[in-house]
């Protein structure tokens, strides 16, 4: 091909792919959706850098996806001052996030453990994935990622089908029903318009999802379908074991001059029966709380957050997320979490 | 730093606008070299001290074996190079193995011997530059070529960033004499280059990652044994990754290379449309089948020394190969089973040479009508299949394919329950693959393999000579597309590790 032909080629290329952008930006824009961040390992991995600012100024949250969507950033960082550095990650179990910073010698702040007792007392393959990946993505992350990531920022901050698990080739061509064979499972998908990330990791349901039942449905399907596993919850020797796993991390933070609390948030609906019924608070909560001697702050103990309802089950909307993240500074406040001295290990409630 | 990454991007535009300004060449050279050190520090910064390290031993001692007339002193320099390259590699690549299998055979033996792990991390594309400088000095050695004047285009040789890490494996007379002159891509060079870049992208970042590595990762991570559609599926879907990942790569490098005015040479040539085995190792991996064929192979006796000697000289060959690509018995397994298939190759061919010598005694026959009654207790269309050049492409494929089952395999348990669930040895095996992912694997198989069948006699460049600019540029455009919309479902490049 002549030299002339091959640049027309490039040119024309360059202008179907821009054509396309355009359009597609400004399909999903039409739609309702906005840029977000993709809540991965690269964003996980960039807060993760920010665990080790003192205890006057930050406190650390791991967990799971309840506490990214219940605290509300903005507004823990308004009435407290302080620095929320949101580590939890979803659908994993923030036990092997707390052993992380656990045995990193240089992290002596302040800590938050969520606990989902469905996420937080399994030992599935799956409840660890995403920890292991981010811990093992932090710790080899080399100079070359973190530019990328800088870069990655920048366009996410501005594109919105950028969004890895909404728009992605994998997430479109994984919207196709196509039946599968007895036995195949298969994760259902979460409705597009379900879950956004901020910068700061904050996640929550915006109004296109709020006000559409059949995406809300559609999680709450989610749901009931995770509900319905038979696995019996863990007892006996393997508890007593995840009790003495935790209290040993949680000690050596403590050891360092570090402060750890936990706390458990609202659920609702027919899952939180179902939670209720698999893991009891008095079993696996109180006990959890008393193995480990610290601090507990849950839901259904104080009469502002015990009511409020999580319109998809499980986690919290926006509005609520204000509400529970001031009770949960007040409750903090009372604990001395924002004082220098140690947390008082007298109540197991608020 | 990877070729799929935003830093990258960054990194090349920078170069390509250093490139073009008006410095001297000298001035340009000192910036590739200084871009290639930033290209592999920024993967891990300390192992530039190894690259260091290694061109500067080569230069010095190539020239010193290219000079020296003593052959005591010449083999001393060759042990003291060969210690220094290989002694590296064995370290960071072979270390851990060794250590491996060393405390296996005391605890084998009743001693009871548990050693730290030594956490040994492989440098990048060690097994690359290696090979790189050692044929240098192999060639001072035999004095097969002149030595580098200038150790500014003997490093840049080295390091030189788009072949640095994962090849092609290039040799000092292909890449040297190209950074004695100045250097600039021409327009076309430079789309072209662009081009090239482009679906290189495409086949590591769409192909491999995005379609095909989540089936093959399903399946070669399974704990029980499948049906044998889903093992299948998954092997079908590594043959395809391995090739779209590694020719990828390649494609990226030479046209990251011609963007900036530089010819590297070629490193697959459709492998899949292979005829033969050794047909497939002169399109696959093109470098390193040289590479081991020039410095391994022939320095052996290649076959001058008899039919047995050959047999050896080739599963020697090929177990080293295998070796070369990773520090596990699996790696020598696959790189055995190539040595077996080329052996086995070898044998038929001597056997129907043979044959068709003693041909011109059954030409009376075939007068006399006696070839008939031969061409009835063969039929035809039995024989005709199997000359036919898409039957032996088929048989090419099964085989290779075979192979890549112990090449991704983390263990031999895994590789034989993978191989017992592909030929329905197993009872109960389970429905693991999703129905999109079965479809997805066996139109990219089919379309692959038509490809590499259409394209067997031709090459991408021939392609773009001949195909009409519009459609061209459409093509171009559904990459970059779905390039863009694969977005960061992608990850290092499999041939990294090696």
């Amino acid at each position: 091909m002549q030299t002339k032909n091959l640049l027309k080629a490039g040119i024309l290329g360059l202008v179907l792919v821009t054509t396309f952008i355009l359009g597609w930006e400004g399909y999903w824009r039409s739609k309702g959706y906005v840029a977000t961040y993709n809540d991965d390992k690269v964003l996980w991995a960039n807060k993760r850098h920010e665990a080790y600012q003192s205890k006057e100024k930050a406190t650390v949250f791991i967990g799971s996806s309840r506490i990214k969507f219940d605290l509300d950033i903005p507004t823990w960082e308004s009435i407290t001052g302080e620095k929320a550095v949101q580590l939890a990650l979803v659908g994993t179990s923030p036990r092997l996030l707390l052993e992380d910073l656990a045995n990193d010698k240089n992290f002596k702040g302040k800590l938050v453990m969520d606990v989902t007792e469905v996420l937080f007392f399994s030992d599935a393959p799956f409840v660890n994935k995403s920890s292991r990946e981010a811990i093992g993505f932090y710790h080899k992350q080399t100079p070359s990622e973190k530019l990328s990531s800088l870069v990655d920022f920048a366009l996410e901050s501005k594109l919105t089908f950028l969004e890895e698990s909404r728009f992605s080739l994998t997430s479109l061509s994984n919207e196709i029903p196509i039946q599968n064979r007895p036995g195949v499972f298969v994760f259902p998908s979460f409705p597009k318009s379900f879950s956004w990330t901020t910068y700061d990791r904050q996640t929550y349901m915006p109004d296109i999802f709020l006000s559409d039942t059949n995406a809300i449905k559609g999680v709450t399907g989610v749901w009931a379908m995770l509900g319905s596993d038979p696995t019996p919850a863990v007892d006996g020797n393997a508890l007593t074991q995840i009790f003495k796993e935790v209290k040993t991390n949680i000690d050596k933070i403590r050891s360092r001059g570090g402060k750890v609390i936990l706390v458990r948030t609202p659920s609702s609906g027919p899952f939180a029966m179902g939670e209720a019924m698999k893991y009891p608070k008095e079993k696996y909560w109180n006990q959890l709380v008393a193995y480990t001697q610290s601090e507990g702050l849950h839901y259904q103990d104080n009469p502002v957050t015990k009511v409020l309802t999580c319109p998809e089950w499980s986690h919290l909307a926006p509005k609520d997320a204000v509400t529970y993240t001031e009770q949960l500074v007040q409750s903090l406040e009372q604990k001395g979490w924002f004082s220098t001295d140690e947390v008082t290990h007298n109540t197991l409630t608020n | 730093m990877l070729f799929n990454s935003y830093t990258f991007i960054v990194f090349f535009i920078v170069i390509l606008i250093l490139h073009s300004m008006r410095f001297a060449w000298k001035v340009k050279k000192i910036n590739l070299l200084i871009a290639s050190y930033i290209f592999y520090a920024a993967w891990n910064p300390p192992f530039v001290l190894l690259l260091w390290l290694s061109t500067t031993v080569d230069f010095f001692v190539g020239r010193a074996l290219y000079n020296e007339d003593n052959k005591r002193k010449r083999k001393l320099l060759l042990v003291i190079s060969l210690i220094g390259n290989l002694g590296m590699l064995s370290f960071f690549k072979y270390g851990g193995f060794i250590l491996d299998n060393f405390v296996t055979m005391v605890n084998a033996l009743g001693f009871n011997y548990h050693p730290a792990n030594p956490g040994i991390i492989l440098p990048a594309g060690i097994s690359f530059y290696t090979f790189t400088t050692l044929c240098y000095t192999i060639d001072m050695y035999k004095k097969e070529s002149q030595p580098v004047k200038s150790i500014l285009d003997f490093s840049l040789f080295v390091t030189f960033f788009p072949h640095l890490v994962a090849g092609p494996i290039v040799r000092p007379n292909q890449l040297v004499p190209q950074f004695q002159s100045p250097k600039k891509a021409t327009r076309h060079q430079l789309v072209n280059g662009l081009f090239l870049l482009s679906l290189g992208l495409f086949m590591k970042v769409v192909m491999a990652d995005t379609f095909l590595a989540g089936p093959a990762d399903t399946v070669f991570t399974a704990q029980n044994s499948l049906l044998p559609l889903d093992a299948w599926m998954g092997v079908l879907a590594f043959s395809g990754q391995i090739f779209f990942d590694f020719a990828g790569y390649s494609t990226c490098a030479i046209g990251v290379a011609m963007c900036l005015g530089f010819t590297l040479p070629q490193n697959f040539r459709f492998p899949y449309a292979a005829s033969g085995f050794s047909d497939f190792w002169r399109r696959w991996h093109m470098t390193l089948s040289a590479w081991l064929r020039d410095y391994l192979y022939i320095p052996l006796g290649g076959n001058r020394k008899g039919s047995v000697r050959t047999y050896v000289n080739l599963m020697l060959t090929m177990l080293l190969g295998g070796l070369w690509h990773g520090a596990s018995w699996t790696f020598v397994v696959w790189g055995a089973l190539h040595g077996i298939y080329l052996c086995a190759e070898r044998w038929i061919q001597q056997i129907r040479n043979k044959t068709q010598l003693q041909t011109p005694h059954y030409i009376p026959a075939v007068a006399e009508g006696k070839q008939a009654a031969r061409a009835s207790m063969v039929p035809s269309f039995f024989t005709n299949l199997f000359t036919n050049q898409f039957v032996k492409m088929l048989f090419v494929f099964f085989f290779v394919t075979i192979a890549w089952v112990f090449f991704r395999s983390a263990d031999f348990a895994t590789a034989w329950r993978l191989l017992s669930s592909m030929f329905g040895r197993v009872n109960n095996g389970a429905a693991l693959l999703p129905t999109l992912d079965i479809i997805k694997v066996s139109v990219i198989t089919v379309a692959l393999l038509g490809t590499h069948w259409l394209m067997r006699q031709s090459s991408v460049a021939d392609l773009i000579k001949k195909i009409n600019w519009k459609l061209l540029g459409i093509v171009w455009a559904v990459m970059v597309i779905l390039l863009v919309l694969s977005q960061k479902s992608s990850d290092s490049f499999i041939y990294f590790q090696f």
